[in-house]
This record gives C-alpha cells, structure tokens and sequence, in this order.
C-alpha cells in the first residue's frame, strides 16, 4: 500500500474506534469507480477475529447541487431510515473531519448486489416479475422513510416550505439558474410553467430521500438490498421522491418508467399499499420540477468546470448533456398543456 | 495544403481508439473517463461536420422571435430576461417561445446524442 493510503486506512480506523469499534484495523481492498461527488472505497475491516465486509464513501470538496447536510448528520438519517424498515447499508461510522482520510467520510457494511444501472437493468433483463418485484420494494421502501416522524431528524436537514413545497422549489430553481455564468432559455421556460402550476400540497411534509434512483439502490437477486447516498435529505413533498424515480434520464434507455425497471402502477399500488398517499397532479408537477432540477445539475456541473472549479472530464462533458434534460422539459410540458 | 485526415475523421478516430483499445484495457474510474472522452470525440466530429448549421438556425428563429437582428449570444440573454419576467408582462406568444425552444433543443440534441428523440 502507498503512504496516502496507509494514512487513509489509519484515518478510517480512527473514525471506527470513535464511532466505538475498539481497535479496529482496517485494509483498503479495492476502489470502486469514483462518482462525481464522491469516492468509494470497499474495505475489510478486522475486529477482534471478526472480518466486515465494509465500504467507505469520501466526499470531494466539489459537492451536489443541493446538498447541505453533513455526512455525520447524514449517518443519523439512515439510523433513522433503517429503524423504520427502509433498507439501507447499517452505518459503522462517520465523519465531518479526519485529517488522515482526507475529507468528509461515511463507513457502511457492505451489501451485496450491483448499483450501476446499466448493470441493474442487465441483471433483471428477460425477468419482468423481478423488475416488478423491484418496483414493488421501491414503493414500499418510499411509503416506510415518507412515514417517518420528521421532526425528529438531525436540524441541518433542509426543510422546503410545509405551507407550499412546490413554490419554494421553483424560487430555489430559479435562485440556482440564475447563479450559473450562462444563460438556459430552455430550463427558464420550465421554471416559468412551473410557477405557473404549481400543483396541490401534500396534506403533512415528509422526509425524502432526495436522490432515490437507479444508481443508487443496490440491487440482488432479491430484489432491492439497500437505498443509499442520503446526502440529498430533505424534509418536502412526499411525490418529489416517487417523481424522481422516474424520470426518463434514470431509466437508462429502458421504457420502463419506474427506474427503467418497473411500471407507474406497480410504484404507486406498492406506495399505498405501503401506507402512502399518491397524488397525481403532483407527480406530473415534480416530474417536471425535477426534470429541471437535474438539467441546470448539469449545467452547474459544466460551469464549475468553466470556471476551474474542477477539472473532471465527466463535469465537462455535463454540458453536452443538459440538452437532453431539455427535450425531456418541454416534452412534459407538451403533454400537460 | 489541407491535411489529412480531416478533423472530423481524426475524432471518430479518436473516439474508436479510446473505445475498442483503451476502454478495454482498465476499469473503475479511468475506464469511464476513456467512455467519457470517446462519447465527447463523435459529438465534436457532429458538431465539426455541421459547421454552425445548427447555431445559424436557431439565430434566425431568434431573431425572428425578438425582431432583432442581435448576434446569438445577445439573443439568448434577451430571451431568458424575458421569460424570467413571466408570461403576463411579456408579449411573447408562449406557442412560438416553446416551438423555438423546441427546435434549438432539437438541432443541439442530433448533435450531442443522436437517437434520442426517437
């Protein structure tokens, strides 16, 4: 191992025995492929004589559009998720600030199973009842977390307006867009309709995931096996998340709409099955809301590489992507005008 | 003279290279930025062999839009100016703002991921 990251596994050490572990000891066995935000580590970790399976997930100082919370925050979010029967990835660990790991770290259990989507979709290909399993678990698993009494979260989780979530979003969307060095006619037009029908409200706010797609769910032959990267946590409108799950750009070329693996119906028959209550004039809306949330994503990415920021190829080649989120914009808003 | 390959030839090139020779050859991180360069090589060598095509209809639309005859750049920011005051305090028809959106939209994605629209 090299020096950086003898010191990292030192630094992970640290924070398990802090976390109360003992005296751990900890050997970085691979590194996944590194997202945009974050770098993944799968790690052994040697308690005692017993080996765990871990993986460690390392922020970069260039975070997601939106996320505010702090991953020790973050860690208490998925307690709270996994005490209510969401299932997650049990937390061993983490913290705002180790000097040997480098940056912001959360160490989980490791779980079985794939979380690339193109590899999800190729492991349930020629089997609709597992991607309808899938959908299933996904709705149960959304009606469980939006359950959650949300007043109990840790206070750095951000909260959208109780009185009117859908508004509050489009003053933030519009905030965001107008940060940007560049002008998008195309998003500022969604955002425009979007003030202009803003759906009903949800009768109580919910803690939502944030970010719960394709890519972020690992996925077994059992079907769903944990939902992670919880850094998009917020308290909002419980058909933000079901929304999200289903747009075109997470379906990976598949015309499935839950995720590319499921139908609308299955999610939603789970979802109320599961407790939840659909709305679908606010599934279209934040359909559409989220839609332009990830197009001016992408154009936040590019601008951070414009502007040296960072010079990941993948931000750069973001902003050859928005166009996409684009189409997808002003086709949604086609079909509800 | 003129060189040869032309630019265009030399980015599907590139992007062939990268694909069938690096992207083979490593994984993880690496391998997905070799996918990444690829996939941006085949959109430059779309965007060299349209050679401003498409960037010279959609400043016709705009202009014809905006009644000015305003450079593209200038354009758009009049645009998104006036679709941030909304709709009520705008003379703008919102069929003809979104059937140009559309169109732009259109001529960028043939460029940028042919295919998509279908």
């Amino acid at each position: 191992m090299t020096d950086t990251a003898d010191r990292c596994a030192a630094g992970l050490a640290e924070v398990l025995a802090e976390a109360g572990h003992g005296e751990p000891q900890v050997s970085i066995a691979g590194v996944a492929s590194a997202g945009a935000t974050r770098r993944t580590l799968f790690l052994e970790v040697l308690l005692g004589e017993q080996t765990i399976p871990a993986v460690a997930q390392i922020s970069s100082a260039s975070t997601l559009l939106g996320a505010s919370t702090t991953v020790e925050d973050e860690a208490e979010l998925v307690r709270i998720a996994e005490a209510a029967g969401v299932p997650v990835a049990q937390v061993l660990g983490a913290s705002n600030h180790n000097d040997l790991v480098g940056g912001p770290v959360v160490i989980t259990r490791r779980v079985d199973g794939v979380t690339i989507p193109r590899h999800v979709l190729r492991s349930l290909q020629g089997d609709a009842a597992a991607g309808e399993r899938l959908t299933m678990q996904c709705g149960t698993a959304l009606a469980l977390l939006h359950a959650v009494d949300h007043t109990v979260v840790p206070a750095s989780v951000p909260v959208l307006d109780p009185a009117g979530p859908a508004p509050a979003y489009v003053q933030q969307l519009s905030d965001t867009l107008d940060g940007l060095g560049t002008s998008h006619p195309a998003l500022r037009y969604g955002i425009r309709w979007l003030g202009e029908n803003v759906p009903s409200s949800p009768e109580t706010p919910a803690l939502l995931h944030g970010d719960f797609r394709n890519g972020n769910l690992i996925v077994s032959p059992a079907g769903l096996g944990a939902v992670l990267d919880w850094e998009l946590a917020h308290i909002g409108d419980p058909m933000e998340d079901l929304a999200y799950l289903c747009m075109r750009h997470w379906r990976f070329g598949s015309e499935l709409e839950a995720g590319g693996f499921g139908r609308i119906d299955t999610l939603r028959d789970a979802y109320v099955a599961a407790g939840g209550t659909w709305r679908d004039d606010a599934f279209s809306w934040w359909l559409t809301a989220r839609t332009t949330w990830w197009g001016i994503g992408l154009a936040f990415q590019a601008d951070n590489f414009s502007n040296g920021i960072t010079t990941s190829i993948v931000h750069a080649a973001s902003g050859r992507r928005v166009v996409e989120l684009e189409y997808d914009l002003l086709t949604l808003i086609g079909s509800q005008s | 003279m003129i060189d040869q390959p032309s630019t265009p030839e030399l980015l599907e090139a590139m992007a062939a290279t990268l694909a069938e020779t690096v992207v083979p050859a490593c994984e993880g991180a690496p391998q997905h930025a070799a996918r990444v360069v690829a996939n941006l090589c085949r959109i430059l060598a779309r965007e060299c062999a349209d050679d401003g095509a498409a960037t010279a209809a959609t400043t016709e639309d705009l202009q014809r839009l905006l009644g000015s005859p305003a450079p593209l750049e200038e354009l758009v920011v009049a645009l998104d100016q006036l679709l941030m005051q909304g709709a009520a305090s705008t003379t703008l028809d919102d069929a003809a703002v979104r059937s140009v959106l559309m169109a732009n939209v259109e001529r960028r994605l043939d460029l940028s991921k042919p295919g998509y629209r279908e």
